[in-house]
């Protein structure tokens, strides 16, 4: 490494070639292998010995035609794009005001005895109800649209990213603190620069973690009762016997919460520089 | 005028509902711009001396002062080396040095210029950009030295800042620290495990008793050094190489050993 350790060093090229080595390292094959193996026993046991009737799971030909259908013509009222983006914008919303909330809190309880003090026995009462227990209430307040989902993505999300938050002040090193007081940083440069970014590895394990649970609560939220959405596709299929058009909502939903996640963590790289150098 | 006064300073900290008495009516002096050096067993509080006169900790009875004034918190007029290095890790070196300035107010341009004086003299150039875990452990604790250096304290607080060096490059940075204090001398509290190091770099050693910690005796080096010429020597050993030097530290190192075989059976 030069010295500098400047990651902006390094020409777009060697980036490229780096980025092959990896696909060639043997542990991204074996995750391949995987994958082939696994769709190559869901033809052979669904379409070439058909031990497993299509009435309990599709074949990849109907799962095809399944995907084809919602993609093309829509299903459960809209097309799978439409349905994407509704489940898409609940979770960010939810997730949004989560953050938004619950990491400032998640700060001031482990910096301030006195915040913590106040906060925390109500939060340890609350925080081990689950997310879905509050569904019925979300209904009561604000109805089967979209707002009850919110709340209740909301109300998921917030209490990883409350709590990683929180144990992330209480993880940075005691005498980085000492070291802050002794230079004399002022308040509001320290709550910016020193303690924020010396929660930031924690926040970041919260709202990897808050991601996860708004995806969970949404799909939950949404077979309760809505008008769009993945949780949505996932129930009127399950009415309609639809084993293939459920299979297509599942991966809907498993490769939308990936990919958000993979922007999550790209984000995460951008937001500190200093661990990526190493 | 800054200079540090313990006055009967007594500290009792309480662990698993037990008091421990770790310091025992402690009094002594770091004169304006002297260079003191406190020795002795570990465990003995040395470290805890040094907390309280940065204000990091505070006696259970007894002052600290510091220019006259008993210390209530810390701050930058007393800057501390941590034995840790205590470097930012999300910050590079320039804005590690820099951090301190900048909680002062001063104007970027001054920094700048104050900035690079210290990144000079403690051989950093280059490194301006690198974060703290790229750098060896010497020039992490460089840098920790040039974040206090720029602040122009008027006492400095080092607690084992050489402790974590290989030989050599704690060599240099042993006469460099020289150098700085004959170019501009301040009120240094500097607690070491390494007689030699005592020897070498202070006006007078505070050798301490095990625990509860004592002052055993006070040396005065300075005496010695201005009679014998030691500053005629450009170079570590060949002061060490000193009768008088030797003569000095091994009257030190026969105290410290006054304290061992006990000090042994408190580690069991």
């Amino acid at each position: 490494m030069n010295p500098k350790g400047r990651p902006e060093g390094e020409s777009a090229a060697k980036r490229a070639a780096r980025r092959i080595v990896k696909l060639s390292r043997p542990s991204t094959w074996a995750g391949v292998a995987t994958f082939v193996v696994l769709f190559a026993a869901w033809y052979v046991l669904t379409t070439l010995t058909q031990t497993i009737g299509s009435g309990r799971f599709p074949s990849p030909g109907e799962t095809w035609e399944a995907f084809e259908q919602i993609a093309l013509t829509g299903y459960a009222d809209a097309r799978l794009v439409a349905h994407v983006l509704h489940s898409v914008k609940l979770v960010l919303l939810g997730f949004a005001a989560a953050t938004l909330v619950g990491v400032p809190l998640g700060l001031a309880m482990g910096a301030s005895r006195s915040v913590e003090a106040f906060v925390n026995p109500a939060f340890l009462l609350i925080r081990p109800i689950p997310p879905l227990a509050w569904i019925p209430l979300a209904i009561v307040w604000l109805g089967l649209g979209d707002a009850a989902k919110v709340l209740i993505i909301w109300f998921a999300a917030f209490v990883p990213a409350v709590i990683n938050s929180y144990s992330g002040v209480r993880t940075i090193e005691p005498y980085l603190i000492e070291a802050a007081r002794m230079l004399g940083v002022p308040r509001r440069l320290f709550v910016r620069e020193v303690l924020i970014p010396g929660a930031l590895p924690m926040i970041f394990t919260g709202l990897r973690l808050s991601l996860q649970a708004c995806w969970t609560t949404l799909v939950a939220g949404e077979l309760i009762g809505a008008i769009a959405g993945l949780g949505h596709v996932l129930y009127q299929a399950s009415l309609d016997i639809f084993p293939a058009m459920i299979v297509v909502g599942m991966a809907a939903v498993a490769i939308t919460a990936a990919v958000m996640t993979i922007a999550l963590g790209v984000v995460e790289r951008r937001a500190m520089p200093w661990r990526s150098t190493r | 005028m800054s200079d540090i006064a313990f006055r009967d300073v007594t500290r009792v900290f309480q662990r698993d509902g037990t008091d421990f008495l770790t310091l025992d009516h402690i009094s002594f002096d770091v004169r304006d711009r002297e260079f003191v050096a406190l020795v002795g067993p570990s465990g003995c509080g040395k470290t805890t001396c040094l907390r309280m006169a940065a204000g990091l900790e505070f006696p259970t009875s007894g002052t600290v002062s510091v220019g006259g004034k008993p210390v209530e918190r810390p701050g930058p007029d007393r800057a501390v080396v941590f034995q840790q290095f205590a470097l930012f890790p999300w910050k590079n070196v320039y804005e590690n040095i820099d951090f301190g300035l900048r909680s002062k107010g001063m104007p970027e341009a001054a920094r700048r210029e104050r900035i690079a004086r210290q990144v000079e003299l403690m051989g950093l150039q280059g490194y301006e950009s690198a974060y703290p875990h790229q750098l060896s452990g010497g020039m992490q604790q460089r840098v920790a030295i040039a974040r206090s250096y720029v602040l122009d304290p008027d006492v400095l607080l080092m607690d084992e800042p050489f402790g974590a060096l290989d030989a050599q490059t704690r060599v240099v940075m042993q006469e460099e620290l020289i150098k700085l204090s004959r170019v501009n001398p301040r009120t240094v509290l500097f607690i070491t495990h390494a007689v030699d190091e005592a020897v070498f770099l202070a006006d007078r050693v505070a050798v301490m008793t095990r625990r509860p910690g004592r002052i055993r005796e006070i040396v005065d080096v300075a005496k010695v050094r201005e009679a014998e010429h030691w500053d005629r020597y450009e170079r570590t050993e060949e002061v060490m190489d000193q009768e008088s030097f030797v003569h000095l530290r091994t009257r030190i190192w026969r105290m410290l050993r006054e304290q061992q075989p006990q000090e042994a059976a408190l580690e069991t």
